[in-house]
């Protein structure tokens, strides 16, 4: 959150100080900038508009999953008569609502605790058997600067850790889906058993609504459901998801994304896995595939001949996908 | 004469403004819990009210909590108008740390601790008699 909030009062400092606002497309380049050195780099963050671009490019847009039948309340169906043109004019606007729902959830560094005491009155020890909750029901404040503090029985007045001030912010504004003890589902055990029934996209969203981006059971839960993904090979799954963009993040930064490759060059997927060695090769600027194809320039098929050789530890497989692939390509043209 | 709000409310009304606890409904049941409103003096406890401010639940949760909500901004409002908090209304916001520490609630500490330590003295005696008996 630290971090976080030095990027703002970086963007914020540059707005103040040029006169003409500094036209930065990522927030590396902004951290960039401050640092004063070009050379010196800043590893993308997720939320980089390079990054997103990638990442959305490589989660599809499959009308059919996104806009699939959904539990909902029972009507009985409207029917439209269109011309061609107003069909063309329907189709669009459901991409431009696809791509809304297409937006990826933010992925954010675990959460520090809080151990603020605020003040320690030794003189009220054994007042009570039961702590005092405070919360500061103001309505204009976001919810991560209000005031939630606890007097405990030893007279001690400190700062709710994040856990209380989860369930005490749910009791005074709730959120809609959200319940303020968490569902059976997330202990260990019971997400084997969704894991088994396939359901991994429910489970996401489910975390999605039940916890914060930065909490610790978010991280644990998201991280247990990529990794039964990897392992079972499942990547369809989450394709046209907004969660695929966190799982290929995930994978990118574990360095593992040989699976992922190989899954892609067996559905004819050749530009995303492309763009996918592509930000592999910006997220880990030093690595053997990235120093190889920045000083070869490489594009398109070179970089995976080079990814292959270098980074995977399958190497075999993606040859062979690579030649089989080569193979149909050239039997198609001729 | 300028006219702010508690120039208005002193003139028209007569009696003046507290923000007390007033128990919220449910005259029936077994359950206290107050709400921590801005009301006219002479109204009734429980009756119409101006604003509410705040909640307090007297009975702990499971988790041993005693939930206390409070609108900190419009309780600043208040007082700046010319309200008077009563005398819980400042015990409670004395532990939340927006009022100094109310002198009872000191005073309350110290004779609960002394009942306790008489207690503890009684049971031990008669712990220790049953035994030799």
């Amino acid at each position: 959150l630290s971090l976080m909030a030095l990027r703002l009062r970086l963007k914020n400092s540059f707005c103040h100080s040029f006169d003409a606002p500094v036209l930065t497309s990522s927030i590396s380049e902004v951290i960039n900038l401050f640092l004063g050195s070009p050379d010196a780099h800043v590893k993308p963050q997720f939320l980089d508009s390079e990054v997103q671009d990638i990442l959305t490019r490589i989660t599809g847009l499959n009308l059919e999953k996104v806009f699939r039948p959904i539990k909902q309340e029972l009507k009985p169906p409207k029917y439209k008569l269109m011309t061609d043109a107003q069909l063309e004019e329907a189709t669009q606007s459901a991409r431009e609502q696809a791509q809304r729902l297409l937006k990826m959830p933010p992925v954010l560094p675990e959460r520090k605790p809080i151990n603020d005491v605020l003040s320690e009155d030794k003189i009220l020890e054994g007042m009570d058997t039961a702590k005092y909750v405070f919360t500061d029901i103001t309505f204009n404040i976001p919810h991560r600067e209000r005031f939630i503090v606890i007097r405990e029985p030893t007279g001690t007045l400190r700062k709710a850790s994040w856990e209380e001030r989860d369930r005490i912010l749910q009791v005074y504004f709730p959120k809609e889906g959200r319940r303020l003890t968490a569902p059976p589902v997330f202990k260990e055990e019971n997400l084997k058993v969704v894991f088994g029934q396939d359901r991994h996209e429910d489970m996401l969203d489910l975390c999605q609504v039940q916890f914060e981006p930065d909490s610790s059971e978010y991280i644990r839960v998201h991280a247990a459901t990529y990794e039964d993904l990897e392992k079972m090979g499942k990547y369809d799954l989450l394709r046209s998801t907004r969660h695929f963009g966190g799982l290929v993040w995930y994978l990118v930064n574990a360095r593992r994304v040989d699976g992922l490759m190989i899954d892609m060059l067996q559905k004819d997927l050749l530009q995303d896995a492309v763009s996918l060695v592509g930000l592999f090769n910006k997220v880990h600027p030093h690595s053997e595939t990235a120093q190889e194809a920045s000083s070869q320039q490489a594009y398109g098929l070179d970089l995976l001949k080079i990814y292959a050789k270098r980074e995977s530890q399958r190497a075999g497989y993606v040859e062979l996908a690579l030649q089989a692939y080569e193979q149909t390509s050239a039997e198609s043209t001729v | 004469i300028i006219l702010t709000a508690s120039f208005l409310l002193k003139t028209y009304h007569g009696g003046h403004i507290v923000i007390r606890l007033a128990m919220a409904g449910h005259k029936q049941s077994n359950r206290p819990f107050y709400r921590i409103v801005a009301a006219y003096n002479k109204r009734a406890r429980d009756s119409k009210y101006i604003e509410q401010l705040g909640s307090y639940d007297p009975l702990p949760n499971i988790y041993n909590e005693k939930l206390v909500s409070i609108n900190y901004d419009r309780i600043k409002y208040w007082m700046g108008c010319g309200a008077h908090p009563t005398k819980p209304v400042a015990k409670l916001l004395g532990l939340a740390g927006f009022f100094p520490l109310h002198p009872m609630t000191v005073t309350e500490t110290e004779r609960h601790r002394a009942l306790a330590e008489l207690a503890e003295e009684a049971a031990p005696q008669d712990g220790v008699k049953q035994q030799q008996l």
